[in-house]
């Protein structure tokens, strides 16, 4: 421990001990669950992260006899292990046999981490929390977009995004991080982490913030020991950014309090692009540090000596589920082709039979894609047969309407039109948004912006929406949403001001009456329960709008000619 | 016991599926032969010619059956005929949304990529025509590319949206020719095509990289170890000749321009690729700073990464 305590700009080191007894200490660490508590000690273990994970031991083997006495003196209750080996075989053993999460914990912050746990540990139960719980945090998806430079250096005008530029921006973690290092304000201490992501195709940095000049133990004191830094590790907050493979996107989670000390009015996705970051700043503490981040990630990536520069835009899309994340703004084929449209992009991931149908090599007349089910089920019995059948049993989950449609399957007309309902969904959504496929989102907004319709269809189309939402909220009984509302709005009103090629629709605004209709979808996966109402027949598949299939891949839309505005889908 | 039911019938179905898939071919190669179409047709002609009675109209309707099969895989032959000889092929489609502008129009492009002596998945792009007063001008709608292609960029170069008609008149007065630039769908493929076939080289190059560096290792070391693993082995490969050890090759950006490379001593280096595969740039850092000896050794004056590969090849 340094006696003396310098502010500086630097980073909080990973070796910086946290005292057992800090609220956050446990908060992060209670989170876990007993079994996952054991994964993470072992891993601390672990030869590779023993250094910045160092229990507390007895001392060397030379003093032994006077350790002895020590220990039976002072009569502890979690004697110290005589080597890292013993501690290993001490916390497997734990593993093997069943016990309470408590035993756990106590031992770790009363016996073997007594002097403290590093920043490195901590960060890693956090992610190992993450990984226990991936729905955990909220992200929001940016796509990094490169910048003109400037004309004039000392040009007041904010730079303008290139649309013709073909540099795809490129990320180097540590370059990164030093940058981002140089972003952070001085009052404020950050500990980050990086970590690949242990399923999916992501690199994850862990930011861990406190508010204090100093980076060393001193700023991880709790106020009641000193009160001269009253917003100390208190107040210390984690965000995390996930850097998808050969994706020039982002993912930003929304920041997080470790402790419920503060006040967590943090409002997601504020002002998002970063040119209009800076009028944001200021308003709530998270918020200023989402924004802060927002401005500063642009300018840790840019690389001024070759003139590329960058801003973050964002992508309408924020979601819990990272692997719905990873699909729609990957690094693979499915990020502009949603819906009824993966068709195109399907990999072949379903059975290797599709994917040679592709070639053009084979002669073979392909069946259409929608007989194939019916045509050979022999031979897809295995992937299509089973998926149907998981997709039935779980079709009678939504209710009354699933029930009423199964008892009277009797009748031919009925099962003609529900396989017909089938079919349709099929068509629309493709592969896409079933129940299992663990790629969901939780949360849609859309306002309609349409004139009200004259015609008696439209009336009817307008009807089923309603019913539609209706149907999800239901399904799953949404928490209070007034207080967002004027957030969406705003997000909203961001989105039509980006869209240029709006600018002559805009005109129309004025004839015709224009209902704010807002529509607000709430469930574990939104599309899949829209994909089963078309299957059940609830919604009548051909008339539903195409952004009602989720293709578009965003969770905030203004809707205008029934389709989504700015063409989100075609990724440009 | 149950297992091996399981097993059993797994083997089975999968022998089903496999006979299928055979019977499949064998039926489409007999169906489109000369010599079964003349059958066809003339059966129909002489159904036709005769009288019509009820016993054959049930005939008649399976052999109209079995030629329209045949028309129908015929086209499909044809296009799988286009397909492999032109590497991008166009065919329309139907936009599903029933609010799709232009009534569903699309215009899709697919781009064959063959790597490795076969054809990968195509790749994907729709177009639509969303503009309003009857204009022709083509956007990308939707489209399978990875993101490491910059389809913005190149569809801001070659297929520029319409003049709005506000703007249009401020910008006629500002420039001359005010026009907006014409679109030119066919050099938008072909440069799109150009970044694709581009990007996949640059993968199987750095595959055979990763493969002349590793083989070669193999090689030297036959008695050794025999690890299966690609970069693996760095143990047995003393006798290399000046010091080139490498033990990982990876890409290290989205593009895979640059790649990074790990020498067995700790040494690393980033090697920076051009577009076509010229070398720009290598840097290989040591311990004590940049060791510009390791980067002349790797390269031996090669200026392109293939005479790398070569190079490893015949070196390790």
């Amino acid at each position: 421990m340094a006696r003396l305590s310098v502010p500086t700009t630097a980073r909080l080191p990973s070796s910086l001990r946290v005292d057992p007894s800090n609220p956050a200490v446990t908060k992060i660490l209670g989170r876990l669950s007993r079994s996952s508590l054991l994964t993470v000690v072992l891993d601390w273990l672990d030869d590779n992260n023993l250094p910045l994970a160092q229990p507390y031991l007895r001392r060397g083997p030379g003093d032994e006899s006077e350790d002895e006495d020590e220990d039976d003196e002072t009569d502890d209750f979690y004697p110290p292990a005589r080597s890292v080996q013993a501690l290993r075989e001490l916390y497997l053993s734990l593993q093997a046999r069943k016990g309470s999460k408590r035993e756990v914990l106590d031992r770790i912050t009363e016996g073997d981490w007594r002097h403290g746990l590093s920043l490195y540990q901590l960060a890693m139960a956090d992610l190992q929390n993450l990984y226990d719980h991936p729905t955990s945090q909220k992200w929001s998806a940016y796509r990094i977009v490169p910048l003109k430079p400037p004309h004039d250096p000392d040009g007041e005008e904010p730079p303008e995004v290139d649309q013709q530029s073909l540099t795809i921006p490129r990320f180097h973690p540590s370059t990164f991080l030093k940058n981002l290092q140089a972003q952070v304000l001085p009052d404020v201490k950050a500990h980050y982490n990086f970590d690949q992501h242990k399923t999916l195709p992501l690199l994850l940095l862990r930011i861990f913030i406190v508010d204090s000049p100093y980076n060393t133990s001193l700023s991880l004191q709790t106020p009641a020991s000193s009160t001269t830094t009253a917003a100390s590790f208190d107040a210390s907050r984690t965000v995390y950014i996930a850097f998808p493979n050969a994706s020039p996107h982002i993912f930003i989670s929304k920041p997080q309090t470790t402790t419920t000390a503060t006040t967590a009015t943090a409002t997601l996705t504020s002002t998002a692009s970063a040119s209009r970051a800076g009028s944001g700043a200021g308003a709530g503490e998270s918020r200023s540090l989402r924004a802060l981040l927002v401005e500063g990630i642009p300018k840790a990536l840019a690389r001024p000596l070759q003139r590329q520069r960058f801003a973050l835009r964002s992508t309408s899309l924020v979601t819990r589920n990272l692997a719905e994340l990873v699909a729609r703004r990957g690094g693979g084929r499915t990020n502009a082709a949603g819906g009824g449209w993966s068709v195109y992009a399907d990999e072949g991931s379903s059975s290797s039979k599709r994917r040679g149908r592709e070639t053009p090599l084979d002669l073979v007349l392909p069946s259409p894609p929608l007989s194939e089910q019916e045509g050979d089920c022999s031979a897809v019995v295995v992937g299509g047969g089973g998926g149907s059948g998981s997709g039935r049993g779980k079709r009678a989950a939504p209710g009354a309407a699933a029930a009423v449609m199964m008892m009277s399957a009797e009748e031919r007309r009925e099962e003609r039109a529900a396989k017909r309902a089938r079919l349709v969904a099929r068509a629309r959504f493709a592969d896409t948004a079933k129940m299992g496929d663990g790629k969901g989102v939780e949360r849609v907004d859309v306002v309609v912006e349409d004139a009200f319709p004259r015609l008696e269809g439209e009336v009817v189309d307008g009807e089923v929406e309603e019913e539609e939402e209706g149907a999800a909220e239901t399904a799953a009984p949404s928490a209070g949403r007034g207080g967002r509302k004027s957030q969406v709005d705003a997000i909203l009103q961001r989105v039509s001001g980006d869209d240029e090629d709006d600018g002559q629709e805009e005109s129309e605004a004025a004839q015709g009456w224009r209902p704010y209709v807002r529509l607000t979808f709430h469930g574990p996966h939104v599309f899949a329960g829209i994909r089963q109402l078309v299957e059940c027949g609830i919604i009548e598949g051909e008339r539903m709008p195409g952004w009602m299939t989720g293709e578009e891949g965003v969770t905030i839309g203004a809707v205008r000619h029934g389709r989504i505005r700015g063409h989100k889908g075609s990724g440009l | 016991m149950e297992p091996s039911l399981d097993v059993e019938i797994e083997k089975l179905q999968s022998k089903i599926s496999s006979i299928k898939e055979q019977l499949r071919i064998h039926a489409s190669t007999l169906i489109t032969a000369p010599s079964t179409r003349q059958l066809l047709t003339e059966g129909e002609q002489a159904l036709r010619n005769g009288s019509d009675n009820g016993a054959p109209r049930k005939k008649l309707s399976l052999k109209q059956k079995l030629l329209n099969h045949s028309t129908l895989q015929q086209a499909h032959t044809q296009q799988c005929l286009y397909r492999a000889c032109a590497a991008i092929t166009t065919f329309r489609a139907q936009d599903p949304d029933p609010r799709a502008v232009d009534g569903g129009a699309i215009l899709g492009l697919r781009i064959e990529v063959a790597s490795r002596a076969r054809f990968l998945r195509p790749y994907y792009v729709l177009l639509n025509r969303p503009y309003p007063g009857g204009s022709r001008h083509l956007r990308v709608h939707r489209h399978t590319l990875p993101p490491c292609i910059p389809l913005a960029g190149l569809a801001g170069r070659y297929l520029p949206p319409p003049p709005a008609t506000g703007k249009a008149k401020a910008s006629d007065e500002g420039a001359g020719s005010g026009r907006a630039k014409p679109q030119d769908l066919a050099r938008f493929a072909r440069s799109l095509r150009r970044e694709v076939v581009r990007y996949h080289h640059r993968l199987g190059v750095v595959a055979d990289l990763r493969k002349a560096a590793g083989l070669g290792g193999r090689k030297k070391m036959e008695e050794g170890d025999g690890q299966g693993g690609e970069e693996d082995g760095e143990d047995g490969r003393e006798g290399q000749p000046q010091g080139i050890r490498l033990v990982d090759i990876t890409p290290a950006d989205a593009e895979v321009k640059q790649l990074t490379i790990e020498w067995a001593d700790g040494r690393t280096g980033r090697l920076v690729m051009g577009d076509d595969g010229e070398i720009l740039k290598l840097v290989v850092v040591g311990e004590n700073g940049r060791d510009r000896e390791a980067g002349r050794d790797f390269l031996g004056g090669a200026v392109r990464v293939e005479d790398v590969v070569r190079r490893l090849a015949t070196l390790v």
